[in-house]
């Protein structure tokens, strides 16, 4: 009897380099563990991501993305974060009137030392998904 | 009330002061009680001139092509052009302005205020006076519109075939013009985003299916795009020309191009498409409603962009297109903007 | 053949036709499609004109060519996509858009056939149907060389006979399809034929556009190339797809590779709708733009129309449907502009 596969939800989650993708890293050196459902993609900064990679990802089978940058304040150019909040803000009540699952979607300030917080925050995210199984709505059907 | 013949006398004076170098205007569609843009660079021209409930046009969306021609000249002809806007049309020439994608000296505006009433919805319309022989739409003040079908003229309340836009519109009034015809009316709208409430109660698996059905539709006809006077962005991304394909590029080479969108018309690419426009409409639509009229297959795109302006004022208190000389919507930022969903 | 089919039994009809996917009018909205029956129950033939002409069952605004793949050995497996070859129905057709099919089906032939279009039209049989009025005030089918009851890419041609359907075939296929109706069908009277007859000849009478002189439009295109009435009359043009996607014989399209993934390389060939009003449609790789402006564009549109395709071969490319007058979301009016074309003084 075959046993029935358990859904891995996938995420991309869009790191800034300064913060975000260095509190993953601390995560991976401090032997912190979480869920291997996330592919990293390292980005200057938080402010750098355009709405169009969050479309494409979800287009390319995401099951959820995380966007993720350092604390207020924090920005390594200074102010990108709070430009991406902005930004983030539309993009999360468009996918909602659109028909997403609002737990698809996440934004998230990760400092470079907080690799437990990246820890939980990936944790708590794959647990959100898991019960919404993949997502299809999206995806591309070429 | 707007009266046409001191719209047309002003039109006339600065043609013929040689002000402007045209006047964008509407002018009847051969015979038909509904009207087409008119481009007018004579004098004469101005008689044909008219404004009332059927100028549905956004015409500030060919300030693009006039901005476009002028830089192919050699010696342009840099006098402003005249352009015929309505109070949501305004709104756009200051986004323009405040983007710098023209210069207030690029344009003389010629205001005309909707008052108590506006356009109409011309499918209304044509519902309610169905088998009647409509000829003319007038104006009829406080809130009215007067239609004349035959020789007969009934008067009925504007919101009756108002385009919804309309109904929902608090800003009927040019706020930025050189000249301005027809008073400065303030408009209490009881609910202003009335169109997307319906949508927005719904939960997610009833959204989706309503945008999935809607999206299953779109043509990529690129009508909701090509009339929006702020789609002026030379190259979109939805457009591949940015991808130049030689005889010699290679399979390889072509795939690691980024393509955004596929032209394919599959819901996974007309989705993409329309979300990059709402994303980049946001805090630029001033809701004149024109992607939504033209689109051939009814998308109601419109409740898209009307999505993003009531986040943006809920969020940040935000209007489009009324502070040209301060930075748009995504520009800046608040230290205080909201965050209660960020981890 | 002529018989007369009742029709509260067109759908007893249709239901006889379960080898065949059956395409008819199908109103979503306010807006008319042809859809896919699954429910052959509902064929109404009641409609004006379909937004989008029937072209799109036969020439898909996306088609499949080849689908490619990286081989292990660096080289590339390339498997052809063919349409599936279900015959097919498609109810309802006007006769403008029968004709359409039937230009599509010219231009299908010439030089390379396009046999992605071909083999689908040789699977599908067209029931049309006769036009009483005009579904359109932009319809203009007379100056064209076309008439509401044209047979001309029929197989077969219906006319409503208002409690019954008056059937002609055209076609050996339509022969063939009528056969199937067997039973359910009577041979015509002499009133019916009379009636039928009249409401041909009525109809064209209807039709309220009229461009005189079509003979004479080709000369009168070939002088004005280099004029400023193109500049004139394309002031509005939105530069969108409207025109031609709607239009029952534009035909262009454009080739590009969707990829599937990357490493190992995997794709799809596709052609989808392309169009001459959009600016990147004559984008050259070097950045050059032939026709960069949208007087050029809108000259193309007329050009190709009614004067190249009208000296390759001897007939317009325009049906006279009316449908890129009616949609023009500017109210640009090609018959309109035919018009001027004819007077223009240079
Ligand atoms: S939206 Fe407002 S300003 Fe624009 S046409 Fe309607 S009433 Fe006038
Ligand atoms: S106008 Fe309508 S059909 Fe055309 S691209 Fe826009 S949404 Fe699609
Ligand atoms: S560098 Fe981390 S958000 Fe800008």
């Amino acid at each position: 009897m075959k046993m029935e596969e358990k859904f891995e939800p996938k995420i991309v989650a869009f790191l800034c380099k300064w913060c975000s993708s260095a509190g993953s890293d601390l995560a991976g050196v401090s032997r912190l563990k979480y869920p291997p459902n996330v592919v990293p993609i390292t980005v200057m900064c938080s402010g750098s991501v355009s709405p169009n990679y969050i479309f494409s990802a979800f287009k390319k089978g995401a099951d959820g993305v995380l966007v993720s940058g350092c604390h207020p304040g924090d920005c390594h150019y200074m102010k990108g974060n709070y430009y991406a909040r902005r930004r983030i803000t539309l993009v999360k009540e468009l996918l909602d009137f659109i028909g997403i699952e609002p737990q698809r979607f996440h934004m998230s300030w990760v400092s470079a030392a907080e690799g437990a917080k990246f820890t939980e925050i990936i944790s708590d995210f794959v647990k959100e998904l898991e019960p919404l199984g993949p997502q299809n709505k999206l995806r591309s059907n070429l | 009330m707007v009266t046409l013949e001191e719209l047309k006398d002003n039109c006339r004076q600065i043609l013929k002061e040689g002000k402007v170098k045209y006047i964008i205007g509407y002018k009847r569609k051969n015979g038909q009680y509904m009207t087409v843009p008119a481009f007018l660079d004579r004098i004469e021209e101005v008689d044909h001139l008219v404004w009332d409930p059927s100028c549905i046009y956004n015409l500030v969306r060919y300030l693009r092509d006039e901005k476009m021609r002028k830089e192919k000249e050699k010696e342009p002809d840099t006098r402003p052009v005249g352009v015929i806007v309505k109070g949501c049309d305004s709104r756009a020439v200051n986004i323009l302005i405040q983007e710098n994608y023209i210069t207030r000296d690029d344009v003389y505006i010629i205001g005309v205020s909707c008052e108590k009433s506006g356009i109409v919805d011309e499918k209304k319309l044509t519902k309610k006076f169905a088998g009647k022989d409509i000829r003319k739409l007038d104006f009829a003040g406080n809130g009215k519109i007067q239609v004349t079908c035959g020789t007969k003229n009934s008067v009925v309340p504007a919101e009756e075939i108002l385009a919804d836009r309309c109904i929902e519109c608090t800003i009927p009034t040019p706020i930025v013009f050189d000249v301005l015809f027809g008073e400065k009316t303030d408009r209490e709208v009881p609910d202003p985003f009335k169109t997307i409430k319906e949508l927005e109660s719904f939960d997610t698996t009833r959204k989706w299916e309503f945008w999935k059905e809607e999206m299953d539709k779109c043509i990529r006809c690129y009508a909701c795009r090509s009339v929006c006077p702020m789609c002026y962005c030379d190259e979109c991304v939805a457009d591949s020309i940015s991808l130049a394909v030689k005889p010699d590029t290679t399979a390889e080479e072509k795939a690691h191009k980024i393509r955004w969108v596929e032209k394919s018309p599959v819901i996974s690419e007309n989705f993409n498409y329309h979300l990059i426009r709402a994303m980049h409409l946001a805090g630029r639509c001033v809701d004149c409603g024109e992607c939504d009229r033209v689109c051939p297959v009814d998308i109601p795109l419109r409740y898209l962009n009307r999505k993003m302006e009531k986040e943006s004022l809920d969020h940040f208190g935000y209007t489009a297109g009324m502070e040209p000389e301060k930075p748009t919507l995504v520009s800046c930022f608040r230290e205080d903007d909201p965050e209660e969903f960020i981890l | 053949m002529e018989k007369v089919l009742l029709k509260k039994d067109l759908n007893s009809w249709a239901g006889k036709l379960g080898s065949y996917d059956i395409y008819a009018p199908f109103k979503s909205g306010d807006v008319w499609g042809y859809e896919l029956m699954e429910n052959q129950a509902e064929i109404t033939l009641d409609y004006p004109n379909t937004a989008i002409p029937p072209k799109k069952i036969l020439f898909p605004q996306r088609e499949v060519l080849f689908e490619f793949e990286a081989t292990q050995e660096g080289g590339m497996e390339i498997r052809e996509v063919l349409p599936d070859d279900t015959p097919k129905i498609i109810f309802g057709v006007r006769s403008c858009d029968a004709r359409g099919l039937a230009k599509l089906g010219k231009i299908s032939q010439g030089g390379i056939e396009d046999v992605y279009f071909t083999r689908r039209r040789n699977q599908t049989v067209i029931a049309g149907l006769a036009c009483h009025n005009p579904p359109s005030p932009y319809c203009f089918c007379t100056s064209v060389g076309g008439s509401p009851h044209s047979l001309e890419g029929m197989d077969i041609l219906m006319t409503d006979l208002g409690d019954a359907y008056y059937l002609e075939s055209v076609t050996e296929e339509g022969v063939k399809l009528m056969g199937s109706a067997e039973g359910i069908v009577t041979d015509p009277d002499d009133k019916q034929k009379a009636d039928k007859e009249k409401i041909h000849s009525d109809s064209e009478k209807k039709i309220l556009l009229d461009i005189s002189d079509m003979e004479k439009i080709n000369e009168a295109l070939s002088e004005i190339f280099d004029t400023g009435l193109w500049d004139r009359e394309s002031l509005s043009c939105l530069r969108c797809g409207i025109c031609t996607f709607s239009c029952p014989v534009c035909h262009c399209f454009d080739v590009n590779d969707e990829i599937i993934r990357t490493h190992p390389l995997k794709g799809k060939r596709v052609r989808t709708w392309d169009n001459c009003q959009f600016p990147d449609f004559t984008m050259h790789s070097s950045g050059h733009n032939p026709r960069s402006d949208k007087a050029s564009r809108l000259r193309q549109r007329v050009m190709h129309k009614f004067r190249y395709f009208n000296e390759n071969c001897e007939e317009f490319l325009c049906t006279g449907c009316g449908r890129c007058i009616e949609k023009c979301p500017v109210g640009i009016d090609i018959v309109e502009v035919l018009e001027k074309a004819k007077t223009y003084e240079k």
